[in-house]
């Protein structure tokens, strides 16, 4: 296990409160069709993962599952929140964004090193997301083999449709967030590298 | 965003000391308390553990010397909520009809068994709302991280960073409040410059698209923080865990093990009525 320097320490905690804050104030819910919101709390999870490492994205993951929980027994938002009171349909998948992530992104970055130009950016991209990826079907997955019949329309096809429709945006949207926070903090190039108001300037010359 | 206090949200945890002698418990056993209770409610089915349990943390509440409204106050926002799952389980569930039937359709089905069962789900949220509540009414953050360290100590022994995780939970409640703050200057900030925020429908990317002014500079502010304080905390000698020493400190006093003692009959009594057979037939019988 890397070592725990305080640095990691204190963005494993940063992540986590913004995690949090995103569940416990609805921001990180973006409204979407079929009544089910596209959550964007997955997203802290990967930039921990990407600038510290898996171990700080698992303990991130862990403090997520566990606020999820604690905000799905005392103030339940949805029918099937009750459900989440469960530590393995909660905690459980949350663990494993962490470790997911780091292995696509780490492993995209050996790649391209290996064939010339390091691409982080493609690495910041699909390890975002695995990531979500992973929270989706591992979380309804789970849903669908412990609480199939729960209520009337917890099948197999409801869930599947749910991973199509909502975790292929959710892991997009987490690709976007990701790529934009991570390349502007660590200061990547990538698009455009000027900005709008010199685009104007030059064309009006 | 209609509301800009969004830290009027975060009811999470609301301390109210009121100094009783739950509030001097030590935290671990609040913790373990509260982590027993909540299991037996959840392993719990049949009416009799779950009115039970409503007893109990009705008395909890009365002994930490909590005006009774005031915790029943937390359950407001889940009521709509716990209407909905009721009446889905009255018209839809298959589990449990028994007795009178009320009402048959191809789709729905209504019998006095489905009532029962209803309730049951229904009061054991409630239940719930009124453990988690009772729990974070009678700790407070300082004492939450010190519990948790006392509880994962053990792990200490095959070197589970137990000091280090403890520090990260500090370290997240605390930036809690300052991402409130943070939230609401930029998009107070973002508003007053034309930012659109955007209401009703749109494509995904376009939603995408309009939050990143929010989402980008609220992270990357945290990050920026996030440097800062790990500076300022090597700058004052933290060296981690070892050899660490407290200024606070809580002795486990023979109240705490009263109180361990305690929960755990409850929860025992909770788990032995769930498990016992008379329950369900009597209140069967009682209402069909």
């Amino acid at each position: 296990m890397k070592k725990l320097t305080i640095r990691r320490i204190v963005v494993a905690g940063v992540m986590s409160a913004i995690a949090i804050f995103f569940g416990a104030t609805g921001l990180g819910y973006i409204p979407w069709f079929g009544g089910v919101s596209i959550t964007i709390m997955v997203v802290p999870v990967v930039i921990a993962t990407v600038l510290e490492g898996p171990v700080i994205g698992f303990i991130v993951g862990l403090i997520f599952g566990v606020t999820s929980l604690i905000q799905a027994a005392v103030a339940p938002k949805s029918p099937l929140d009750p459900l989440f009171v469960y530590p393995w349909l909660s905690i459980l998948p949350r663990l494993f964004i962490g470790p997911v992530t780091w292995l696509v992104y780490a492993s995209i970055k050996k790649i391209t090193t290996a064939f010339g130009k390091t691409k982080e950016a493609v690495g910041l991209v699909l390890g975002a997301i695995a990531g979500s990826l992973t929270n989706t079907i591992l979380v309804l997955g789970l849903l669908g083999i412990f609480y199939l019949g729960y209520t009337e329309w917890l099948t197999w096809p409801w869930i599947g449709s749910i991973v199509v429709s909502n975790g292929l945006p959710e892991a997009a949207a987490a690709a976007v967030f990701t790529l934009t926070v991570v390349s502007a903090w660590k200061g990547i190039e990538y698009g455009r590298k000027k900005s709008k108001l010199s685009d104007e300037i030059d064309d009006e010359e | 965003m209609k509301n800009f206090e969004f830290l009027h949200n975060i009811t999470i945890g609301q301390y109210l000391p009121t100094g009783s002698a739950i509030h001097r418990l030590h935290p671990a056993v609040k913790m373990l308390a509260a982590g027993l209770l909540v299991a037996a409610i959840i392993i719990s089915n049949d009416v009799s553990p779950i009115c039970v349990s409503l007893l109990l943390s009705l008395i909890g509440i009365k002994l930490a010397k909590i005006p009774i409204r005031y915790a029943l106050k937390g359950i407001r926002p889940a009521i709509p909520i716990i209407i909905f799952i009721a009446a889905l389980q009255i018209l839809f569930a298959s589990q449990g009809e028994s007795g009178r039937v009320f009402l048959e359709t191809r789709i729905i089905t209504i019998t006095a068994g489905d009532f029962l069962i209803a309730a049951v789900t229904a009061l054991r949220l409630v239940v719930l709302i009124l453990i988690i509540s009772l729990f974070t009414l009678c700790t407070d953050l300082k004492e939450l991280t010190h519990g948790t360290e006392g509880l994962l100590k053990p792990l200490a022994r095959i070197r589970f960073p137990v000091h280090e995780l403890s520090m990260i939970i500090t370290v997240t409640l605390r930036f809690l409040p300052i991402l409130s703050d943070e939230a609401e200057n930029l998009i107070k900030a973002q508003i007053s410059r034309g930012a659109d925020f955007g209401k009703g429908k749109m494509g995904l990317f376009k939603r995408v698209y309009r939050m990143l002014p929010l989402f980008v500079p609220l992270l990357i502010l945290s990050l920026r923080r996030a440097e800062s304080l790990a500076l300022a905390m090597e700058a004052r000698c933290y060296t981690g865990g070892k050899g660490r020493t407290r200024l606070v400190r809580f002795p486990f006093r023979k109240a705490d093990i009263a109180g361990l003692i305690a929960a755990c009959a409850a929860a025992g009594a909770i788990i032995t009525i769930n498990f016992s057979r008379l329950d369900n037939a009597i209140w069967v019988r009682f209402f069909t």
